[in-house]
């Protein structure tokens, strides 16, 4: 009986997902990642680099560098794909129908950890079959060893997976974590996760790196390639030159590595089940899935309100509907654009809190007084990020789509829309600029202006094309982060510095890939308004 | 049939074949004409009879798949915008930023519609207090019930003195004199402006609407003044009281428009173009009674013969 319940309920869930057009996206994407993990024997960009050699793309090879790949960023990027199993069954009403059937709340989050692991384990089968399709393409070896190029798949793959799997289900049942602030979380647990697991003495064998490395290592020795100092790099970097080739065909598995891939699986079970200790079954009283998104419309308002606990509106005197207001409705004579600016200020900043203006405010005066002007400036540019995401996709998330869809000029709405954004860009990061222009800092403040106008110029595009605010959020904080560490080639802040001035891409070329992107936006909600 | 002509000055809107076909081919709306001048016409029809994708179609939200929408002579399938200034739209759902109060809410859709500033704050002050929300404007929205949010709404479809006034289903939430009160008001507005009414409450239209079109499977069946539509099913409605077994024999027959145990047995008012037999005596029909009678396309070939004036 149980165990019915609980595979109905990952199949139907499972289901609901596949069948939204998303999902082909994440295929897709994987597609790309299995491509991107065997990169032409001319290429630079490279995934798995033991110190400047690859192995010749057997199934051996071929199979681990995929799989390993697939577990580097599957890891991370899969959280935001699976995550919203269980919100999405709160926003559609299906979550308060199973919770008053006899349905067990263990069953109920297994079921949905099921469907999350469903999920990530449908995109890295995805991986394994264009895994031979790539080795095939290469042409470096053509006998194809299934064992050797799945097995890789399931040891390596699937068990951080699975461990990514149970941690949306964790964070979907604590209020916080819920929210963007998880998606923020997210990315620094998984980014700590990353390094940890790829290390020689990583917990239960990581993803598996030292057996490989070592089994490399050994390889190359017997093929007289000298193995000191030679570092095991895993991720996409740029070699100085194409990388040597040695032969390598796979490693041996021993008990105790399968025995710490067993007990990812296990751990994934406590972390998928320990909600049950707190998870309310969708009943508004409890609270501890914090609140529901908010009123979705007119009807279903009420139920939103008592969902989210809150009490009902005191009782209000009946409208009067009397005589129609006699007052002229006069249409401005310049359209009111500061107005509507005004409005999608107020709209873009709802709801914050006064600890997020005090914190946003802390840094900023921080950095009046920080050594180095830019110092601060990334800082104050991730803090607004879960505000950033809202542009673009307000409309839909609180479904005003049919109410504004009967109003005049959208895309000046979306103009307006975008230069919130920029404003809110402009206020939070104040300090780095003000500082540039008392220190006559003329190419730092003008990539100070690109990164202005392209931050929510890209949370605007992704916002109207994906409608959701996840996509921003991780795409913004990879950028970042990887800004943050240097990479001057995406730098749009103009922190890092050669000689005292930005390294990274003109001012000039950050604001035309903006006006891009804003162009994109409109285009995009054009499109859909005249396909509406 | 009545055939009104449009006042001169007054705004008219024309619906001509309109077909909607949503992807996987459902055919929502199907080669609908409808022409609209001054006054209160009242779309009557089932749930998923197409009747919102009309509303939507007719308040330039959604694009037919073909067919002509003209305002004044504009097409504004491709110019919307001509239609969108004077409009005001009430959907059947709709959301709001649940952190703005009233007031801010509508202060931004104001401007959305290119409102002067003072004459924004006028107007928004005037609806506020015509929908009573003058006391809980400040308050945020997401702390609203269902009826206030509903008030909002036609605030803001009153926004800018609409000359088009569309409103979906817009007493759903409202309490019974509320409604009372919002179809009089509906009735004084429409004396001069557009007015389409959607609801499958019969009794939302009957005491205001002067002209009422009944849609089913995305179809106009039937358009006609309610005395017009009453008319057509006139000698075909009866009531009769009938045991168990022989209300079972009844139901399975006719077309059952109210049911009422008593007593004496179950009382049953139906439709039937002959005497359905038993001590059955004829009474005067009402509007739900045609409203079936038409749904269930069981008035019989008069309906069907008056069906050739829907559309006028």
């Amino acid at each position: 009986m149980i165990a019915r319940a609980l595979i109905a309920l990952a199949v139907a869930d499972f289901r609901e997902r596949v069948r939204r057009p998303a999902y082909a996206v994440t295929l897709l994407a994987a597609v790309g990642l299995a491509c991107l993990a065997v990169p032409s024997a001319a290429s630079r960009w490279v995934i798995l680099d033991v110190g400047g050699y690859r192995g010749v793309y057997t199934s051996a090879w071929v199979g681990t560098a995929t799989a390993l790949a697939g577990a580097l960023w599957l890891t991370t990027g899969g959280f935001y794909v699976v995550r919203d199993a269980i919100g999405r069954d709160e926003r559609t009403g299906v979550g308060p129908l199973l919770a008053a059937t006899s349905l067990r709340t263990p069953t109920y989050l297994l079921g949905k950890f099921l469907s999350n692991f469903l999920v990530l384990a449908s995109m890295v089968v995805v991986l394994a079959v264009t895994a031979p399709l790539m080795q095939l393409a290469r042409g470096e070896s053509f006998a194809v060893d299934p064992v050797a190029l799945l097995l890789p798949f399931a040891v390596m793959t699937l068990p951080p997976l699975a461990l990514t799997a149970a941690a949306a289900m964790l964070f979907e049942t604590v209020p916080l974590l819920r929210s963007g602030v998880g998606n923020v979380v997210w990315f620094g647990v998984s980014m700590a996760f990353l390094l940890a697991g790829q290390g020689r003495n990583a917990p239960l064998g990581g993803f598996g790196v030292r057996q490989a490395a070592e089994s490399m290592r050994v390889a190359m020795a017997e093929q007289g390639i000298g193995v000191r100092a030679r570092e095991f790099s895993l991720g996409l970097t740029e070699a100085k030159e194409p990388l040597r080739t040695f032969r390598w065909d796979g490693f041996a598995l021993d008990g105790a590595f399968l025995g710490g891939r067993l007990l990812f699986f296990v751990l994934a079970l406590a972390v998928a089940l320990l909600p049950v200790l707190w998870f309310g079954r969708f009943d508004p009283a409890r609270r501890l899935l914090g609140a529901p998104a908010a009123a979705e419309g007119a009807h279903a308002a009420g139920s939103a309100q008592e969902a989210a606990g809150r009490p009902i509106a005191e009782p209000q005197a009946p409208a009067v509907f009397g005589a129609v207001p006699a007052s002229v409705a006069r249409l401005g004579r310049v359209f009111s654009f500061w107005r509507l600016l005004a409005g999608e200020l107020r709209i873009l900043a709802q709801g914050l809190s006064r600890w997020w203006w005090l914190a946003a405010a802390g840094v900023t005066v921080a950095g009046f007084v920080a050594p180095e002007p830019t110092m601060l400036l990334p800082l104050a540019w991730v803090w607004p990020v879960l505000i950033w995401s809202r542009l673009g996709t307000q409309r839909v998330e609180h479904g005003l789509d049919g109410l504004l869809g009967a109003y005049p000029t959208p895309s000046k709405g979306l103009l307006a829309e975008w230069a919130a954004g920029v404003v809110l860009t402009a206020v939070t990061g104040v300090a780095p600029l003000v500082r540039m222009v008392v220190t006559a800092d003329w190419p730092g403040a003008g990539a100070w202006a690109g990164g202005a106008l392209l931050v929510p110029s890209l949370a605007l595009a992704l916002g109207v094309a994906c409608r959701t605010h996840r996509v921003f959020q991780v795409v913004y904080l990879g950028v970042w982060y990887l800004a943050v560490n240097g990479v001057a080639a995406v730098d749009y802040m103009g922190v890092v510095r050669s000689g005292g001035l930005p390294a990274g891409p003109s001012p000039l070329v950050v604001a035309a890939v903006a006006l891009v992107l804003v162009g994109a936006a409109l285009a995009v909600r054009t499109a859909r308004h005249a396909t509406r | 049939m009545m055939n009104k002509t449009p006042l001169q000055g007054t705004p008219t809107l024309e619906l001509e074949h309109v077909t909607k076909v949503y992807k996987g081919g459902k055919r929502a709306v199907d080669a609908v004409s409808l022409r609209l001048g001054a006054g209160l016409l009242g779309l009557l029809g089932p749930n998923g009879a197409g009747k919102s994708s009309l509303m939507r179609i007719a308040a330039t939200v959604t694009r037919p798949t073909s067919g002509k929408i003209l305002f004044d002579g504009t097409d504004v399938v491709s110019r919307p915008n001509a239609l969108r200034a004077v409009l005001g739209y009430l959907p059947q759902d709709f959301g709001v930023y649940p952190h703005l109060s009233a007031r801010e809410f509508l202060s931004y859709l104001a401007a959305v519609k290119g409102l002067s500033a003072r004459s924004a704050r006028r107007r928004i002050e005037e609806l506020l207090e015509l929908v009573n929300l003058t006391e809980a404007g400040r308050r945020p929205l997401g702390k609203y019930s269902g009826g206030m949010l509903r008030r909002v709404g036609i605030a803001q479809a009153l926004l800018a003195d609409p000359k088009v006034l569309i409103v979906d289903e817009p007493t759903a939430g409202l309490d019974p004199e509320e409604r009372v009160r919002f179809r009089t008001m509906l009735s004084d507005l429409a004396e001069d402006r557009v007015v389409l009414l959607s609801t499958h409450i019969v009794s939302d239209i009957e005491s205001v609407a002067s002209d009422i079109a009944i849609v089913a499977r995305g179809r106009l069946l039937r358009r006609g003044a309610p005395e017009e539509l009453l008319r057509e099913v006139d000698g075909q409605v009866w009531e009769t009281v009938a045991g168990p077994a022989e209300a079972a024999a009844l139901r399975e027959r006719h077309v059952i428009s109210r049911t009422l145990r008593t007593a004496d047995g179950v009382r049953l008012r139906l439709l039937s173009a002959a005497p359905p037999g038993g001590d059955a005596v004829r009474v005067t029909p009402d509007l739900e009674d045609v409203y079936l009678a038409v749904i269930n396309g069981s008035a019989g070939r008069s309906l069907r013969q008056a069906g050739a004036g829907a559309g006028r």
